[in-house]
């Protein structure tokens, strides 16, 4: 496994545990689960990309999954399912399928 | 159909205070500037659990890293202290503030994009001949006499539920009933995936009702033919 798969990996793992956290939300179990159902591949697919992703990128990344870690209140995780994913994509410099969240930095996108 | 100012119930004189905060204010104005990733490092910082600014420059390096420019830098710095501040007012109070930021902003660049003199206005109902005033007033209202607009504000894909979805198209149909076009939009500080996904499990009618979310948001600032 590349450097690429492993910051990957870690997120996905952070992601799917953010998941299970928003689901003990029982009324938004629907929703957690569509969310965490179009998020996760489009995350993994950041690692398909075929790019080396440096130092800082992935120093963003591993921060980024360590944020959504700490996270503890259930309500919160469900905002950080949609917050997550794009958040990862800056960071790693690829997008996660709309809002045109590309790499290029500030100003790219206007 | 007319407009109305709100009648303030308890809750709303101590949303007011916050509306009124400098504070929120100010985020809205760096936001109303910002690029899509800037606008995700505030709905971020915002609601991070971390509030120490090194943290959030790690994790956006496209904004903070030497590859961005100075200029940009300062503006991506300004706009992290600001959400900063935001998630500095503690877990309680913080929702409140995100929600007013996201209508202050929605105010902020509709005003860019409507006619001189046309009014855009916070809290107001809309009145139809005949029909019950809505519960919820709307966050935001373009008033203008050819093409009114009203607007309803979310921080998250979360916020959107049948009942406002309802009240926007009810409100769209009403007006149509009197022969006027009136545009109803929902504003969403979130991903416009999470939005559309949050929609597609929604029964409510809302063929007639735009959905404008935080990819998109530069839209509003642009004048509606």
């Amino acid at each position: 496994m590349n450097d690429a798969d492993q910051v990957v990996e870690r997120a996905v793992e952070a992601y799917r545990a953010l998941a299970d956290l928003a689901e003990t939300i029982e009324d938004e179990w629907q929703y957690v689960t569509d969310l965490a159902d179009a998020y996760l591949p489009s995350i993994q697919a950041l690692a398909d990309s075929g790019q080396t992703f440096t130092a800082n990128q992935i120093t963003a990344a591993d921060e980024a999954a360590a944020e959504i870690g700490l996270i503890t209140d259930p309500h919160k995780a469900i905002d950080w399912l949609s917050t997550f994913p794009h958040v990862l994509a800056l960071a790693l410099g690829g997008d996660v399928g709309d809002d045109a969240v590309s790499a290029g930095g500030a100003g790219a996108d206007r | 159909m007319r407009f109305q100012d709100a009648a303030k119930d308890a809750r709303a004189v101590v949303y007011a205070g916050i509306q009124a905060d400098s504070l929120v204010a100010r985020v809205a104005a760096l936001l109303a500037a910002a690029t899509t990733a800037e606008r995700w490092l505030a709905r971020a910082a915002m609601n991070g659990e971390r509030t120490e600014a090194d943290i959030w420059r790690r994790i956006f390096p496209s904004l903070f890293g030497e590859g961005a420019a100075s200029e940009l830098r300062t503006r991506a710095e300004q706009i992290l202290q600001a959400s900063l501040e935001v998630a500095n007012r503690g877990e309680a109070a913080r929702s409140s503030y995100r929600g007013a930021v996201v209508e202050e902003l929605t105010a902020r660049l509709l005003v860019a994009g409507a006619a001189a003199g046309t009014p855009v206005r916070r809290e107001r109902r809309v009145l139809f001949d005949g029909v019950p005033a809505e519960i919820h007033p709307y966050d935001v209202t373009v008033e203008s006499a050819t093409r009114p607009q009203v607007y309803d504000c979310k921080w998250g894909a979360r916020g959107i539920n049948a009942d406002v979805l309802n009240q926007l198209d009810d409100a769209r149909a009403h007006a149509a009933d009197e022969d006027l076009e009136l545009d109803v939009a929902i504003v969403v500080f979130d991903a416009l995936r999470s939005c559309e996904i949050r929609l597609d499990r929604s029964t409510a009618n809302r063929a007639g009702t735009r959905l404008v979310a935080l990819g998109e948001l530069d839209c509003l600032a642009e004048p509606r033919a």
